[in-house]
């Protein structure tokens, strides 16, 4: 440490600080633009200017080290006039509003803005804003050639996609010959944007301090879990497989399930769409499951035994993922399941040639390892029940498990071939013999229709129906599960909805209804509605109704619910019973997995809260490192393809159960990991 | 055998020596001389747009001036056949004056050797001081050119021995010596010239400084306008290296040294080091950070001996005559000679050399020939080009010296000097300065990018008649801002034009501002052209000539000017056989 001074006070800083620098770090400020902590010193806005004992002239600030008993002056007259007349030229070239949020601002309102030669302000270039390209817009009229992005760019990042071009007053930042960004080989790390400090450069997306990292890296922030996506891929790239799948770990406590049936929302956010397409995103963490040599078990932080103990209804995604936290924290976890096997929905609700069996059982025998114990065939119909086990609290995670109702005219009669698709997919999950004919019509438009209706292809039915009273676009289910369907024979009927069952129990007759769509309604998609005079008739073996879920409560099951079923949890997932928690579907309605493992955690949290804890399920497997900010350049990097798992032939997968979509390759992988954008890099600037 | 010598540099080849050559090279071969002549193409000798011809048997010499294709053939005719010298050719006074008042050191082989002929240069005494250093130590050497006290010539005049000492102080196994041949103030040719006329010596001396700081590799950053010099410069270095005086174990020595020729793209801020050196590593030229000074981490961050061409070429004099010899030329401060691009209003335009402490009068009057037209006195000299500034007639007895120089204002520079007369408007020079430095400017900083195009803005309305005190004003005070806050020399410079056109010709911005009026009618808003009616003596001259049509003039009468029409291209004041257009 030296001693130095600055307008005659006296500082402590260490040598290898500039001026500015050590300025800056003892709260003196010193004007500045092009200076910024991560590049190397430029020099060029020239607002830095100090004086400095023994040496004549002004100094700039960013560019000259400190010696020790240097004495230096940041703010006399001549430093003060001198710093406006470099302001009113910076001015004279800037469109008339400054952006305020930008530092340009704020250097203006330090120093004052000079009133001169007023035929001189504003004179700027009169360029075209560049709105065209992806993520960012840049309006070169507010560029005053501070040099940041490109240092930025070529220093920091070693991409090089933009440089100074042209000489003197006409010297702008731009991509070579003025290509577009994509053709540059712009890696869109939108680092320039973040070291633009007068608005020349600006994201598209808009945000403010509070949720800027939500805005920037949104396939976290949309991740109900979230799972720190842009982490895991990166550690993906550099080959880390056991490191990726720890930060996924992190968060969830089925990564492999994830890989395979998460409806990726993450992808839906993925700034890469801007660019060219999203990652496969969902995909890369199935690849990195499957790399899995356990090391993370090693790392988990278990807490002491408390000796509370927790009852769990439900062995699905919520229920397991509740259960895993709380063993975590020290509980005494036991979890009863009605059916024969644990999973939930993710065994009994999801087909086998989705997710394999195998896999579901291997993540939950992960949990199972962690003390937590799984009671099946064990329905629980009664509260008491459960309460005369006197546990310290209970948790209701039984799901949605039964259809909801179509609500047309003689779907209560009880026939044999008609059936609740969910109930349906569970036999055939199971293993139970199902005789459906060869004309099957499935009603609805959500994953479950879609599954359904692939199983019945695959158990032999010749004619797969689905009726759905909505368009293509309004579809819920996953797009590609769609494809696939449509590839293996289920034809999709859409507009067309049956409005009642007739006919005998081995042929139905089904009378349907074409539908318009009308105003928007309260989910947002259009209402359907039926075209009056279109009816028709529709004669098939099998009805298979699939338009939702609910909950399969016992009846006298003593807990308030609404009107739907579902039960009332307050913000703390508690019931109106004072040990008794409620998450999961039971409680949102039918959700994704994701959701699921979301509900699990908080619900997880709160309970250990009100058993005396602290709430704390946090892991931490993987210490984040301040990152190398070096990219490279890569020839056509924003023009490289998503890149899939392959599916199975049609012909090896028509008739039976095996998975259809296969893993990425290792190389194909490392590629995909390798097209992020790195957003989250923007964040170490 | 007899020779003949054309001067064929750059400025020779313009005015058409090529062909001379070509026309000579075809009457001797017709007449059958082809075997009694040597015929020897030398540089340029440094008077502008002119082909010199030399004549030379055992006894005589013979030079003649301003030859043309026309004229080649009397000349082989009458003087080759007949022997009877072609008088009214030969060069006369003024060729004469232009030479016998210099002091021709660095100059003294250009327009005498072949360039391309490393005899020539070898037989000049060439190599000798190589020689000479290496049979010393580099200590020796560096204390020759301490006693010299020879200072930089690329303008600022910085001493080139600390320059080289502090190089060999430096412990780095890798050190370069680099020559700036980025000369690029508008109408200055020394170092062309030299490159052309007499490469050896500007390798010379950067051999013996490699040897000096311990270098063993040299670039020369050579603008790509210069393509003669760029072509004779690899030829040299060719021809060096196979005599021994390039390459590994030079004459038989232990040290080593090999030299690189880099073309720049002809910017002119290539010219200050820093940037030099950012554009021979690839980079975009635009200046650095001093410190570290290129002595301490130059070129690829090595120890870089950086000087400019006609500093080396002053190496091989004082080495082979001793630091003293070359300490008594020139004044106190500055010794040796300097060599001027003079341009301008004066008889005599082209390169002079004279010792340092010559006024710049005696520069004027002597070598120069005085000023072109007798009625119009010089008004002022402008020295070191666009970063320099101008020196009033009542200062033209400051002698050309670093120091007395910059009291006036203005620098020494690389050696440009423009020599105006009473009928040059100081604003206009200003500005045209400037607008060379808007041009320039690599853009880096905002005092040298966006200050100096405002002033030139500002400077644009004071010449259209929209001036006012602000302006002169905001001129002032900008000036002062942009030079003590400029990234680099150039930016800080930049301003000297207004300057010191400010402090000496403000009764000129005062016309220009206060009165809306260029005397020197060459502002065209401010001014207009009008036919004395007393004076006038109706001959219809100017109506003539005028492009425009824009004067009224019967025979007979006396002529009027439409002012309307009248586009101020002065061409009827040309013409005017009594002056009665002003």
């Amino acid at each position: 440490m030296i001693q130095i001074k600055i307008n005659n006070q006296n500082y402590k800083t260490s040598e290898e600080k500039t001026i500015l620098e050590a300025a800056l770090e003892n709260d003196v400020y010193i004007p500045n633009l092009c200076y910024h902590k991560d590049l190397k010193p430029e020099g060029a806005c020239r607002l830095c200017i100090v004086k400095i004992n023994n040496r004549n002239g002004l100094i700039p600030a960013c560019a000259t080290k400190v010696k020790a008993d240097m004495s230096v002056i940041t703010h006399d007259d001549e430093i003060i006039q001198k710093r406006r007349n470099i302001l009113w030229l910076i001015l004279s070239e800037y469109p008339f509003k400054i952006d305020k949020k930008s530092e340009l601002y704020e250097v203006v309102n330090h120093i004052g803005a000079k009133q001169w030669m007023k035929q001189f302000s504003s004179i700027y270039k009169n360029f075209n804003v560049i709105k065209d390209q992806p993520l960012f817009i840049r309006d070169l009229n507010k560029c005053i050639f501070c040099n940041r992005c490109i240092r930025v760019c070529q220093d920091l990042r070693g991409i090089y996609a933009i440089g100074a071009v042209n000489r003197g007053w006409l010297s702008i930042v731009n991509t070579p010959y003025q290509k577009t960004l994509k053709d540059a080989d712009c890696k869109f790390c939108t680092a320039c944007v973040e070291v633009c400090p007068t608005g020349a450069l600006e994201d598209k997306v808009e945000f403010d301090d509070h949720d800027k990292k939500e805005k920037l890296i949104p396939c976290s922030a949309v991740c109900p879990a979230g799972i720190d996506v842009p982490e895991y891929i990166e550690l993906i790239a550099e080959k880390k497989y056991q490191q990726s799948l720890e930060v996924i770990r992190e968060k969830v406590p089925f990564p492999h399930i994830l890989g395979i049936v998460c409806p990726h929302p993450c992808e839906g956010e993925c700034r890469r769409k801007g660019v060219n397409e999203a990652i496969s995103i969902r995909e890369l963490k199935r690849f990195v499951a499957e790399k899995d040599n356990e090391r993370w078990k090693k790392k988990i932080k278990k807490s002491k035994k408390t000796g509370k103990k927790v009852i769990v209804v439900g062995s699905g995604p919520t229920g397991l993922t509740s259960a895993y936290y709380l063993s975590c924290l020290g509980h005494d976890v036991e979890i009863y399941e009605a059916l024969s096997k644990p999973g939930g929905m993710l065994i009994a609700g999801i087909p086998r040639f989705r997710l394999p069996e195998n896999i579901v059982m291997k993540e939950i025998n992960h949990i199972v390892e962690q003390g937590v114990k799984i009671k099946p065939n064990s329905r629980i119909d009664s509260l008491y029940e459960l309460l005369n086990k006197n546990p310290d609290a209970i948790l209701l995670a039984m799901g949605a498990t039964i259809g909801a109702a179509m609500n047309i005219a003689g779907e209560f009669e009880e026939r044999k071939s008609v059936f609740d698709g969910i109930k349906l997919l569970e036999k055939i999950n199971f293993g139970e013999d199902v005789s459906l004919g060869n004309h099957v019509v499935v009603v609805g438009g959500g994953n479950v229709a879609i599954d359904v209706a692939r199983s019945a292809v695959r158990l032999g039915v010749e004619h797969v129906h689905i009726l759905y009273r909505r368009t293509r676009e309004e579809m819920p289910a996953f797009k590609e599960e769609i494809e696939l369907a449509l590839e293996e024979g289920v034809q999709i009927n859409y507009l067309t909805a049956p409005i009642s069952i007739l006919g005998e129990d081995e042929r139905l007759v089904v009378k349907c209804s074409k539908m318009k769509l009308g105003l928007p309604d309260e989910s947002g998609r259009r209402r359907p509605m039926r075209i009056k005079g279109s009816e028709f008739n529709i004669i098939v073996d099998s009805l298979i109704s699939a338009v939702g879920q609910k909950p399969d409560l016992a009846p006298d099951f003593d807990i308030k619910k609404n009107e739907s079923g579902y039960i009332l949890v307050d913000e703390n997932f508690k019931t109106s019973q004072n040990t008794v928690f409620a998450a999961g579907d039971v409680v949102t309605g039918p959700s994704t997995v994701i959701e699921c493992i979301q509900q699990g955690r908080d619900a997880a949290s709160k309970i250990d809260e009100f058993l005396g804890g602290g709430g704390d399920i946090i892991q931490n497997f993987v210490e984040r490192e301040k990152k190398n900010p070096f990219m490279g350049s890569e020839k056509k990097f924003a023009y490289k393809k998503r890149l899939k798992g392959e599916y199975i032939p049609l012909q090896a997968r028509i008739d039976n159960f095996i998975q259809v979509e296969q893993t990425l390759t290792e190389d194909k992988a490392l590629l995909e990991a390798r097209r992020c954008l790195k957003c989250h890099y923007r964040f170490d600037l | 055998m007899k020779k003949i010598r054309i001067c064929m540099g750059t400025s020779g080849i313009s005015a058409g020596a090529k062909e001379i050559l070509n026309k000579l090279e075809g009457k001797l071969t017709k007449h059958g001389l082809e075997n009694d002549y040597e015929i020897i193409k030398a540089g340029d000798r440094g008077l502008f747009n002119d082909v010199i011809l030399d004549i030379e048997d055992e006894n005589n010499l013979f030079i003649y001036e301003n030859v043309n294709v026309s004229s080649i053939g009397k000349i082989v005719e009458q003087h080759l056949l007949q022997g009877k010298p072609v008088e009214e050719l030969l060069a006369g006074e003024d060729y004469r004056q232009f030479f016998a008042s210099q002091k021709r050191i660095i100059l003294k082989n250009c327009g005498i050797i072949d360039p391309e002929n490393i005899e020539h240069y070898i037989h000049s005494n060439g190599y000798e001081a190589l020689k000479k250093s290496l049979s010393i130590t580099p200590h020796k050497v560096l204390l020759e050119i301490k006693k010299s006290e020879l200072r930089g010539r690329g303008g600022a005049g910085f001493p080139t021995a600390i320059k080289w000492e502090n190089c060999m102080l430096e412990t780095s196994a890798q050190k370069y010596i680099v020559c700036n041949a980025d000369e690029g103030d508008p109408g200055a040719f020394m170092d062309r010239s030299l490159l052309e006329g007499d490469p050896h010596s500007v390798l010379e001396g950067m051999i013996i400084a490699g040897f000096c700081i311990g270098a063993d590799e040299g670039y020369i950053y050579c603008r790509a306008e210069y393509p003669l010099a760029i072509k004779r410069i690899k030829k040299a270095i060719e021809d060096a290296t196979n005599a021994g005086f390039l390459g590994k174990n030079i004459d038989g020595s232990e040290f080593s040294f090999k030299i690189n020729v880099i073309q720049g793209a002809g910017a002119f801020v290539c010219g200050e080091e820093t940037s030099l050196l950012n554009s021979i590593e690839g980079k975009r030229g635009v200046p650095g950070f001093k410190p570290p000074y290129p002595a301490e981490k130059g070129l690829w961050n090595m120890p870089t001996c950086l000087n400019n061409v006609e500093t080396f070429a002053n190496i091989r004099h004082v080495i082979i005559n001793g630091g003293e010899w070359f300490k008594q030329i020139g004044s106190e401060n500055s010794s040796g000679t300097k060599v001027f691009a003079v341009t301008g209003k004066v008889k005599n335009t082209g390169l002079i050399e004279v010792p340092m402490g010559t006024t710049i009068n005696d520069l004027i009057k002597g070598p120069a020939g005085g000023m072109i037209n007798p009625n119009l006195k010089c008004k002022a000299v402008q020295i070191g080009g666009p970063s320099g500034g101008c020196i009033p007639f009542w200062e033209l007895d400051t002698p050309i010296d670093y120091e007395a120089i910059k009291k006036t204002g203005s620098i020494m520079g690389s050696g440009g000097l423009v020599v105006m007369d009473e009928g040059s408007c100081m604003v206009d020079v200003a500005k045209y300065f400037l607008s060379f430095s808007v041009e320039e400017s690599c853009g880096k900083c905002v005092p040298c990018r966006v200050g100096l195009k405002r002033m030139l803005d500002v400077l644009n309305e004071v010449t259209e008649g929209r001036g006012t005190d602000e302006h002169l004003h905001f001129l002032q005070e900008m000036s002062d801002t942009v030079k003590s806050t400029a990234f680099c020399g150039l930016g800080g410079a930049a301003p000297n034009p207004i300057v010191s056109t400010v402090k000496y010709f403000n009764n000129e911005y005062s016309k220009h501002i206060q009165e809306k009026k260029c005397d020197q009618k060459i502002c065209e808003a401010l001014f207009v052209v009008e036919i004395d009616k007393v004076n006038c003596v109706a001959c219809g001259k100017c109506k003539t000539i005028c492009p425009v049509n824009a004067i009224n003039w019967k025979k007979g009468e006396k002529a009027f000017i439409k002012q309307p029409l009248c586009i101020k291209c002065k061409a009827c004041i040309s013409v005017c056989p009594v002056g009665a257009i002003i």
